[in-house]
């Protein structure tokens, strides 16, 4: 090429009035101007908040049957006599946290920002994403409408910034017919779970149908069950508040029972296996009766159906039970507070006053939320409920939980909704080395103690509630 | 050709590579200037426009996100808001990370792996097809198929056949990809299943390219067939091989969907791999700034086995 190229090594020098020929640096120019007008042409083809007549709501549904629900009875419902209607974007549920993390940092994304809880909501609170909610709290009455407790993580230094979408709580569900046929009854200490699980583990029975297969951060609604009912209430709030290092003897010891029943193969038949189990695989456990008991979230309700009685195909039934206390630190019943959901408004939100309206459209109505419970076992936002105002169709064992959970007077903390992110993701990552041998309970605590106490002293601990006045 | 005849004179190898061009680019080299251009600089020009909408393209989607993600290597960015520069704070971290050697480890381990077994599968499917011509074309698509299932089809295949529940880990008494010490290279043969084929396929049509005349001379020689394997074969593919030998530890170095599909770098990081713990620190833990340092690591690894590739075949002369 070169021998037959007579051109000077800095190109060609133009003749008057004729074009200049393309040089190199003349093309990078040319091309890098284009590179840059395209980036700015297509960040401005985003979905920017703000832009849009309608208010872009983004959600995930875990049923085609919810989703239509939610569309029929909330946003139709809204959008009827809403002067900024809502539009609704379904996502996928395992990626949606991406798509909207992806979406705000790019200065886009939806009008309305969810959360799986107050923890994930605050990492959008840091990054100056949210929008600050106080002035529409007397406007709405939420401080009345909505309960203290989940309200309170929602605020960070003083100014409320999410709104908590849904109460849960953690249970024990099982199948009568199994616990008749062995003649046990629902344990209420360490010492009847002990022996159940021995029991049923004799017996070739997995005594907790548990697995992470399906969601990695399953495990940490066990670690948040054995924090709460062998350490205890008072002493994870005293951790939560700075009082009490995680390096606790109450805590080592909580995870080395943890440790110790996954070890037995109590959750899930054995450690190897608890990593594969599949959801849809311990449902069927918990009906045929080769699994005992589950312990999980008030979304579980929601499955439920799909797999005992009639809709199933099948006679099964299931009941529930309140967690064991599982040691003597622990007060006999205690129960999980948790939010599984919560919603924002976009800081780039231009309709701040019409997003408000549609957020508390979606908490200020215990009869519609209640009918969705009822109806498709869509959890009710925390709001203080009446007996008045269940529907007259709804599961008298999900009537009968919701019952007892409001009239609770000691509450224990969830780690999607009272811990700092970094913390929470350690707690169920690190968590699986306990529980295989590669690392200790005391190992496990040393390290979670050194990140959380970072996340405090950055002020990234949610609001916490003392365990006795929460409720 | 103002151009060339303003140029030295040609040497031999010089006027045969002209006479050897087309009439048609002859003609055209010898077409009176146009615009003042000579047609050396004219066809420059053009191409660099025909270069133009992909250097656009490779700016956009490759430069740019590569500068900020060195760029965000240097910060505490949390994939959102704010970045702050915390100088080489996460590069310092990475050493004293045992995840990060963990699954620096896992990625030599697939590495290893991906070099060996199915190079060698591919080789010996590759060989032995070779020697057949009944059926060879169905055995080329069956052997290929695999390679075009969608990964998150094939995983969700293999999970359900390997099942500790109701597949062959049941019958085995075991339990392939939730055993810390099993899950990595059940993962890593789960992907080899779908990748050997295609290496069949790209090592038969090298071997078709070889001289048939070799063979019949190594056969006059009495060679066997091992023997014309080693010194016929293998040689006469070098380029393509070493060419898949570089791929292989580049895309090693960059594994992440079947891992993440079938246990999510899990159990307790048994199958992490740095693109699962640059993923898992980018979008789980908050830590963007990190998870870019990882993935400066990565590329830095990519360039390290390049540049070694590079100066082997200017050394040896070995081609791709």
């Amino acid at each position: 090429m070169a021998m037959y190229d007579a051109t000077p090594p800095h190109g060609p020098r133009p003749a008057p009035g004729r074009p200049r020929p393309l040089s190199r640096r003349g093309f990078l120019s040319l091309t890098g101007g284009l590179a840059a007008g395209a980036t700015g042409l297509l960040s401005a083809c985003g979905t920017a908040a703000g832009n849009s007549q309608e208010l872009q709501l983004w959600s995930a549904f875990p049923s085609a049957d919810v989703q239509d629900y939610f569309t029929r009875n909330f946003l139709d419902v809204y959008n009827k006599t809403a002067t900024r209607k809502v539009q609704l974007s379904v996502k996928p549920g395992a990626a949606i946290d991406r798509l909207l993390q992806t979406a705000l940092s790019a200065g886009g994304g939806p009008d309305f920002i969810g959360a799986s809880g107050p923890t994930q909501a605050l990492t959008y609170v840091n990054a100056g994403k949210t929008a600050v909610l106080d002035p529409f709290v007397d406007v709405y009455g939420w401080d009345e409408t909505l309960l203290p407790w989940a309200l309170k993580p929602g605020r960070v230094d003083g100014k409320l910034y999410s709104l908590p979408m849904q109460n849960e709580t953690m249970a024990m569900y099982y199948n009568p017919a199994t616990f008749e046929k062995h003649g046990w009854q629902p344990p209420t200490d360490l010492a009847e779970f002990d022996a159940l699980c021995a029991d049923a583990k004799s017996k070739g029975i997995m005594p907790l149908a548990a697995g992470n297969a399906n969601w990695k951060a399953a495990t940490e609604w066990y670690l948040s069950v054995f924090l709460n009912h062998a350490a205890g209430p008072e002493p994870v709030y005293q951790a939560l508040t700075g009082q009490l290092p995680w390096t606790d003897a109450v805590f080592v010891d909580a995870v080395t029972l943890m440790s110790d029943q996954f070890k037995r193969g109590w959750w899930g038949g054995s450690v190897s296996d608890y990593f594969t189990n599949q959801f849809v695989d311990l449902y069927g456990k918990l009906v045929d009766g080769s699994a005992a008991m589950m312990i999980s979230g008030t979304w579980t309700f929601a499955d439920l159906p799909g797999y005992f009685g009639e809709g199933a195909g099948n006679d099964a039934t299931w009941d529930w039970a309140v967690l064991p206390q599982l040691s003597s630190h622990a007060p006999p019943v205690v129960w999980d507070l948790s939010v599984g959901a919560t919603y924002s408004i976009n800081a780039a939100c231009e309709h701040l006053p019409a997003a408000a309206d549609f957020l508390n459209f979606l908490v200020s109505d215990p009869k519609r939320q209640l009918a969705a419970l009822a109806d498709v076992a869509l959890e009710p936002p925390p709001l203080h409920i009446t007996d008045a105002d269940y529907a007259p169709g709804t599961d008298p064992r999900v009537k009968r939980l919701f019952e007892q959970f409001q009239a609770a007077d000691l509450c224990g903390y969830t780690t999607w909704t009272f811990w700092p992110p970094q913390s929470e993701t350690y707690a169920y990552e690190e968590m699986e080395k306990v529980v295989t041998g590669m690392t200790t309970p005391k190992s496990y605590c040393s390290g979670l103690q050194e990140l959380f106490a970072k996340e405090l002293a950055t002020g990234d601990v949610p609001a916490v509630p003392p365990p006795d006045g929460a409720l | 050709m103002a151009a060339a005849s303003a140029s030295p004179p040609a040497s031999s190898a010089t006027s045969s590579a002209v006479s050897a061009r087309p009439a048609a680019v002859r003609s055209a080299a010898r077409a009176p200037r146009t615009k003042g251009r000579s047609p050396a600089q004219q066809r420059r020009r053009l191409a660099w426009w025909f270069m133009c909408p992909l250097i656009v393209l490779n700016a956009l989607v490759i430069v740019t996100p590569a500068c900020l993600a060195v760029y965000y290597s240097f910060t505490d960015w949390t994939g959102l808001g704010p970045a702050h520069f915390i100088g080489l704070a996460n590069y310092r971290k990475l050493f004293s990370d045992a995840d990060f050697r963990n699954a620096l480890l896992h990625n030599v381990y697939w590495t290893l792996f991906f070099l060996v077994v199915p190079m060698a599968m591919g080789l010996l499917g590759a060989y032995l097809l070779s020697r057949i011509t009944r059926f060879q074309v169905l055995f080329r698509i069956a052997y290929f198929i695999p390679y075009t299932v969608a990964s998150v089809v094939t995983a969700a295949v293999w999970q359900r056949l390997l099942s500790s529940d109701s597949g062959l880990g049941k019958v085995l008494g075991v339990n392939f990809l939730g055993d810390v010490h099993l899950s990595l290279l059940t993962v890593a043969s789960i992907n080899n299943w779908a990748w050997w084929g295609f290496l069949v396929v790209v090592f038969l049509t090298a071997m078709q390219g070889v001289n048939a005349s070799l063979y019949e001379a190594a056969e006059i020689d009495g060679a066997g067939e091992w023997r014309k394997f080693v010194s016929i074969t293998l040689p006469s593919i070098r380029p393509t091989f070493m060419f898949l030998g570089l791929m292989t530890i580049i895309w090693s170095f960059l594994a992440f969907d079947y891992i993440y599909i079938l246990t999510q770098g899990g159990p307790a990081g048994s199958t992490d791999v740095l693109s699962t713990l640059q993923y898992r620190n980018a979008f789980s833990a908050q830590q963007a700034g990190y998870a870019a340092a990882i993935g400066v690591v990565m590329a830095m690894i990519s360039a390290v086995v390049v540049i070694g590739y590079q100066t082997l075949r200017r050394r040896k002369g070995w081609d791709i």
